[in-house]
């Protein structure tokens, strides 16, 4: 059948998927160049929302900042009348970067290969030399510039954050992400943000592996030492996975300050609990509760690359850029809110020595996926990963983080929109 | 600003060598006490650093927290065997007044795997209030604002 479908398409590589479904990946899918660009296709150009910018970072007339979506080079940009576009920041002359700075200030782009000029909406409006030089040369008098602007994407505003779009048949953000992670969105934006920093971070792996890992509760306490030493998150605590989409996007959650079951990881020979190690000077873990419903930790997990951050009082959008088959680059965004006063600002700044890539936390997880990466080198065609913690389905899991659940939901959108 | 003393130049020289060697020679215990007790030693990038975004990699307001960055190094983090390589070049020296001098200088730090890669993994500029007191010089104050705003993989080992 996958064979068929493959000489209808003439273009799906041929993947024999495991019959035991969404449970299984199959090593080849990280590491298979053809299934690479058949996702930078079905998945970044599919009916799929990909983060592009916080509102924040673009709040007045002509700011713009550059991102990408899948490998394609993106611009997003406020027009004079405050409007939000988003175009592919790519000339349509003769395909140059448009637009090199990461942010910044514009009345317009102008190539600076050969002067193509393009507003902030992405429609060209002058041509170098377009009717030449004393009468000579230029363009031919059937070129119309209506008809070579930059590729432009939907765009949509949804709690402060921008999200774009290739598709015009994907549902609007809101629909997409459904009731459950609408409402967590809405949690973390309750109230306008600023941006506290950002950090770039490369990962030597497929870009799925992260976003295996940040699916993924289950190896939170046992490779992050730092959790489970100090007791700040273990998988006894309180806490569960919500579900969007029929598992496309989830939420990981965990609401308790401090692990009272001290028996469920001492005795069992974990290397993640280290006893007699203290801190000298723990005043950078000073946090304070900031949520009515308790939860402490939230990682959240949009389809395809985005990921919300709540560890304690860090707040961050994670986006994951693929650059190739065997390379991605993690982009944090890290945000207070508006009204914070300095003593909180402080809390989160003292706080992110657990988070990015020289966290306390979070730093194994840029290196993890890398060993993945090396481990499934030479792998046969048949050999997969193997996802049954917590069961074979799909489901919400509150209550439960020993779980994979979503992990599968993330295989199962993947196979719905790769054809596998 | 030349009148800085050769003997101010050598400590200043010395506790620099003793940062290197601290780090490079993976002695990175000897490394909290070229701090003074209440310090600063941060690592940020030049993205965050020119646009007054507070958010740094690594911040450490204390030499305790200095130690639990070591302790973090030695017993808690997982990370791959990896050495750095320190260079560091071009140190301005003024003096903030009669026991404190503010420095700026370069660096480079080549990191080399176990199994043999070799990146230049960072390159900056420190950003340094040193104080000399009656046991020669310590850093009050370490910002190193490094050039790229990438950082490979992950960074443990202090810049």
């Amino acid at each position: 059948m996958a064979c068929l479908f493959a000489l209808m398409l003439n273009e799906t590589p041929h993947i024999e998927w495991p019959k035991e479904g969404p449970t299984r990946a199959p090593y080849r899918v990280m590491n298979d160049p053809e299934i690479y660009r058949l996702e930078m296709k079905r998945i970044f150009r599919g009916p799929t929302w990909h983060y592009l910018c916080l509102e924040a970072e673009i709040p007045e007339p002509q700011d713009f900042k550059t991102t990408f979506i899948g490998e394609n080079p993106i611009i997003v940009a406020r027009d004079a009348d405050g409007t939000i576009h988003g175009m592919v920041n790519r000339c349509a002359h003769k395909g140059a970067l448009l637009c090199i700075e990461p942010c910044g200030k514009k009345k317009e782009f102008a190539c600076v290969y050969h002067a193509w000029t393009y507003n902030l909406k992405g429609d060209l409006t002058s041509v170098a030399f377009q009717r030449g030089l004393g009468g000579k040369g230029g363009m031919p008098p059937d070129f119309d510039v209506k008809n070579h602007g930059l590729e432009k994407i939907r765009v949509e505003n949804f709690c402060g954050m921008i999200f774009g779009t290739f598709s015009d048949k994907v549902e609007d953000v809101e629909t997409y992400l459904g009731p459950d992670q609408a409402a967590h969105v809405r949690r973390i934006f309750n109230r306008p943000v600023e941006v506290l920093g950002y950090y770039h971070q490369g990962l030597p792996n497929n870009w799925k592996l992260y976003m295996e890992n940040s699916r993924d509760p289950y190896h939170a306490t046992i490779l992050h030492a730092f959790y489970a030493t100090f007791k700040l998150n273990r998988l006894s605590m309180t806490g569960g996975v919500s579900l969007g989409k029929g598992g496309w996007h989830n939420l990981l959650y965990s609401a308790a300050e401090r692990d009272t079951q001290k028996d469920n990881y001492e005795g069992k020979n974990l290397r993640s609990v280290i006893r007699d190690v203290g801190l000298d000077d723990s005043t950078f873990l000073d946090r304070m509760q900031e949520f009515d419903d308790g939860i402490t930790v939230a990682i959240q997990s949009i389809y395809p690359t985005c990921n919300t951050q709540q560890i304690y009082n860090t707040l961050a959008i994670r986006q994951t850029v693929p650059q190739g088959v065997n390379r991605a680059e993690l982009h944090w965004t890290c945000f207070g809110y508006k009204d914070d006063d300095e003593e909180v600002r402080r809390m989160r700044v003292m706080q992110a020595n657990l988070i990015g890539p020289a966290g306390y936390v979070s730093m194994e997880d840029g290196s993890v996926g890398g060993y993945v990466q090396r481990g499934i080198a030479g792998a046969n065609e048949d050999e997969a990963a193997v996802m049954e913690m917590g069961g074979k389905d799909i489901k919400p899991s509150p209550g439960v983080r020993a779980t994979e659940t979503a992990l599968r939901g993330f295989w199962q959108a993947y196979r719905d929109l790769m054809g596998f | 600003m030349t009148d800085i003393s050769d003997k101010v130049r050598s400590q200043i020289d010395d506790l620099n060598t003793r940062y290197i060697r601290a780090i490079d020679d993976d002695k990175l215990e000897d490394w909290p006490a070229l701090f003074a007790e209440r310090c600063l030693y941060k690592i940020t990038t030049r993205e965050n650093y020119d646009r007054n975004l507070p958010m740094s990699l690594m911040e450490c307001t204390s030499r305790g927290m200095l130690n639990d960055r070591v302790t973090g190094y030695r017993r808690i983090n997982i990370y791959e065997p990896q050495r750095y390589t320190h260079m560091i070049s071009g140190r301005s020296i003024t003096a903030i007044d009669a026991t404190h001098y503010s420095c700026r200088e370069s660096f480079m730090v080549v990191r080399t795997m176990i199994n043999g890669e070799m990146s230049i993994f960072s390159t900056g500029i420190y950003h340094d209030k040193i104080v000399i007191g009656a046991d020669g010089a310590q850093f009050e104050e370490r910002v190193v604002v490094q050039e790229s705003r990438r950082v490979d993989v992950l960074l443990v080992i202090p810049l």
